[in-house]
This record gives structure tokens, sequence and C-alpha cells, in this order.
């Protein structure tokens, strides 16, 4: 199934929306000129993920001594502040904890399908940070922009 | 207790104090034999607990080897770590404390280490100034008898603080465990929320002010810092926790930005580099719900103590009743072998 979410030009950076793809609820980021889609549903208890505050991450190799890096690359569930990864739905709490299921998510000009999944691999920044991927992972879709520049996820 | 323990215990808690101040005054130098005359400072009798109260035990707190030996006649450990806790007791000023902990250091050097083979010291230094008391680890350190530095759980600031980081790290340098022990100065508040009117509210509390210093230690990033630390909760209690690592954990999780220096779930870190010391144990009255206890807490972080002369009931008896022999093996010997290495081999 194809969701239109938007005309790319009225989706501008650090903008989000949530959409409905039949009983799902999907929420579609756009961080700088990258887009992001994730099912809009929690693993640990189902809470609204996609309506969290996104943020990088923060690094520190000592007590106090904090780096942000590069652009937001995680989305916290409002409910209990667990933090995904925007890409791969990855959750980083260590193993042996839930993951949420991810989609993949991928942009496509001019009607360009870029449909590959884009898998897993631990992000930069989380490898920064010193963290170590769990079980959990967030559903992601892939997003393309069509001919008419419209904002596209695949469900 | 068992009616026989297996030999080779190790005895991570076994009370010892001078008798007096004229033990420690022929190690004080001529300025402080002056000074305590003229204040007429004496010592507390015997640390924290009372004479007179029940919890204190039948005996008094050994003063010398020949009463250290026949306290542990019974037990017959391989080797006992020696906890003296009269430092708790003197007053606040830092250079008078300052001299007591080295007081009190060559006193257990020479009056117990020196004459019992199977004695291990704990270092005592006070934290009212921190670069004295790394001061005082630095050549005691290299004594391989001494096998910890001693702490009150009780403290002016939170043992997380960085103020403390520095003597962390000597202790890490040397392979000395850090031991905070149950009570603490008089004038420090004995709970989380101020000062008591009572012997048994200080005497209950000490289990809760160790789950606070745990808190600190962890989430002020010491033993990301120190790979090497290791910190024992000694007459703290255990029971309590499985219940504050599943809270801890949870909170981390969603609070993690605040402390991003702990990159992992705060227990993976309180597993590594903690343990604790078996008396007094907190156990259900469920004889079936000891050995649950034990498993939820792991029995790989305890460490046995019989804490002599004190005495809590049959609390360490009972726990180690329940449990198998493997446990108990561990418990009784093979944790503190892991745990302090070479100083207790």
């Amino acid at each position: 199934m194809r969701v239109v979410v938007a005309r790319v030009e009225d989706f501008p950076p650090g903008a989000r929306r949530i959409v409905k793809a039949g009983a799902r609820s999907i929420g579609v980021f756009r961080v700088e000129d990258r887009f992001f889609a994730l099912r809009n549903r929690c693993p640990h208890q189902g809470g609204p993920l996609c309506e969290g505050r996104l943020s990088a991450w923060a690094v520190a190799d000592a007590p106090g001594q904090v780096q942000m890096t590069g652009p937001p690359r995680l989305v916290a569930c409002p409910w209990h502040g667990w933090e995904y990864d925007l890409e791969t739905g990855q959750s980083f709490l260590g193993p042996g904890e839930t993951r949420v299921k991810a989609y993949d998510v991928s942009v496509a000009r001019g009607g360009t399908l870029d449909g590959d999944v884009r898998r897993a691999e631990v992000p930069e920044g989380a490898r920064a940070a010193g963290r170590e991927p769990g079980p959990y992972v967030a559903e992601t879709f892939p997003v393309y922009v069509d001919e008419e520049d419209y904002v596209v996820v695949d469900v | 207790m068992p009616a026989e323990l297996p030999r080779e215990v190790v005895d991570c808690d076994v009370h010892c104090a001078p008798g007096s101040m004229d033990a420690l005054l022929p190690r004080l130098g001529d300025y402080w034999r002056d000074y305590v005359e003229d204040s007429t400072a004496r010592l507390p009798p015997s640390g924290a607990y009372p004479p007179g109260a029940r919890t204190s035990g039948a005996e008094p707190v050994p003063q010398d080897q020949a009463e250290l030996a026949a306290a542990l006649e019974r037990t017959a450990p391989r080797r006992a770590l020696l906890s003296c806790l009269t430092l708790d007791g003197v007053h606040r000023n830092p250079h008078y404390a300052a001299a007591m902990a080295r007081g009190l250091n060559d006193w257990m050097r020479e009056e117990l280490l020196d004459r019992d083979e199977r004695l291990r010291g704990s270092i005592a230094v006070s934290t009212l100034d921190i670069v004295t008391a790394v001061e005082e680890v630095e050549p005691l350190g290299d004594d391989p008898r001494f096998a910890q530095v001693l702490l009150p759980v009780r403290s002016d600031v939170p043992y997380g603080n960085r103020l403390y980081h520095p003597l962390y790290e000597a202790a890490a340098r040397h392979g000395l465990r850090i031991a905070l022990h149950a009570w603490g100065r008089p004038g420090a508040a004995p709970t989380t929320t101020g000062l008591t009117t009572t012997y048994l509210e200080d005497y209950a509390s000490n289990s809760h002010i160790a789950q606070f210093q745990l808190l600190s230690l962890v989430t002020e990033g010491v033993f990301g810092k120190d790979p090497d630390l290791g910190v024992v909760f000694a007459e703290c209690g255990f029971a309590w926790l499985p219940a504050l690592l599943w809270r801890f954990d949870k909170d981390w999780k969603g609070v993690w930005r605040e402390v991003p220096w702990v990159k992992e779930r705060p227990s993976e870190y309180v597993r590594r580099h903690v343990r604790l010391t078996t008396e007094p144990a907190h156990l259900p009255r469920v004889r079936e719900q000891v050995a649950q206890v034990v498993e939820a807490v792991g029995p790989e972080m305890l460490l046995y103590a019989s804490d002599h002369p004190h005495d809590h009931g049959d609390s360490g008896g009972a726990l180690l009743r329940e449990l198998g022999t493997a446990d108990v093996e561990a418990i009784l010997r093979g944790n503190a072998m892991a745990f302090y290495g070479q100083s207790v081999s």
C-alpha cells in the first residue's frame, strides 16, 4: 500500500506528519533532507511513539563532558522516554530489552523509487555513545517522493 | 549458622578498635598528644554500637590480637577483614581526623596485622579532606595486607561526588576495594531526610543510606571511570537490591540523557563493581523464600561476614542454611577471593 503524505514543499526540515495506513498509524519525519517513517506504536507498552521529542545522541566519555552528535536521530516515546533510532527503529537499552518493530523509509525524487530496505547497522551516534542495541526495533517504512514531488510511504 | 562451617572461610567484617586513647597516643606525634590532652578528647567506646544495646553483642569489640584470636576460634577463617570504626567518632577538625586516621592505621598494622597472618586490614581515612585521605592510602596501599579503604556509609556529600574520585582512583591503583560500612559520624544525618532522635532509627537506616549511595556512585559515573574499582557495602543488608535495581534500570531508560556517561543499565555496573556483606540479612519469614531472595540478589553478590561481635540475631545463619552447597561455598569464600583478589588469598 502507498500512502501519500504531503507535497515535499509542504514538508520542511524538522516537520513531522502522523498518517493512517489502514489500521496503522505511522509517523513520517523530515530531518534535514532525509525522510524517516516509523510505526506510531511503542513496542514497550503501545504508547504514541511518534509524538515524542526528537534528539541527537548525547555522548560522554567522562562525567559532565557531554557532546551532542549530529542532527536528531532518536525519537522518545512520550510515555516512558524510551528512545528509538529513526532509521532502524532500534532501541539501545542494552541486550535483553524489548525492541520496536522498524520499517525502512526512503525518499526518491521525480518518481525514482528507492524502496531498498536499509537495515540496522549501529548508527555512528550510538557507537560513539557506547550503547548496545536491544532487541526492540520499531517498524519502519520506505518513503519516496513521486513525479509530482509528493512524499509517499510504502506500507 | 551451620553447625560446622567449611574451612577456608573469608570473613569480610570483623570489628576491632583500640581500647582507649592510650593505644594511639604513642602514634600521634607531639603536637597531637598535646592537643588530645588539652582538649580531653576521648575515643568512642567501640564505634557505633552502644555498649548496653542488645545489638552490640555479648562480647566487647576486640582490642588486640589475643582478643581477636579468641573471637576467631569458632569460625577459624582463613582470612578476616578488620573493620575499625573508631574514626566515625572523631570530631570534625580535619587535621586531627587525619592524624587519628594515621594513628589507627599504624595501630592496626603493628598491633594486629604484624601479629596474625590471618588478618587483613581496612585503611581508615577521614572524608573531611580527600587530598589527605589519598596521601594516607598511597603508602599503605603497597602493603598487601590492607585489602580495602574503609568509609562510613553516612557521608557529608554523596559518594558519587567528584570530590571523592581521587580517592577511588588511588584505591583502584593499589588494588584496594572501597568498603562503605554501616554508621558514620554522629553529626552526619543517618537518613536522607535529616537527623534522627533514636538509636533504633539509626540502626534501621543503614540499609536506606546504602541504597542512596549506590544510586550516587553509579549515576555520577564512578564505575565507568574506573573499571578496576570495587565497592562493598558492609553491614547494610542486601535484600533491598533487586527492587532498587529494577527501578534504577527503568528510570535510566527514560532519562539517560541526564547521565550519558552511564552507558549501560545501572544494574550492569552494580553487578560488576559492587558486593554486599551477609550480616545483617533481612530475610523473609517463610523459609522457602530465602533462597528466592538470594536468587534475585544474585549469590555472586554476597560476601560472608560474621560482623563479630555485633549481634543481629541469626539471620546470617538462616541465610546459609537455606542455600545449596555451591552458593554457600561462593558466599563463604569464592566471592571474596574473586572480589579482593590477592589480598585475601
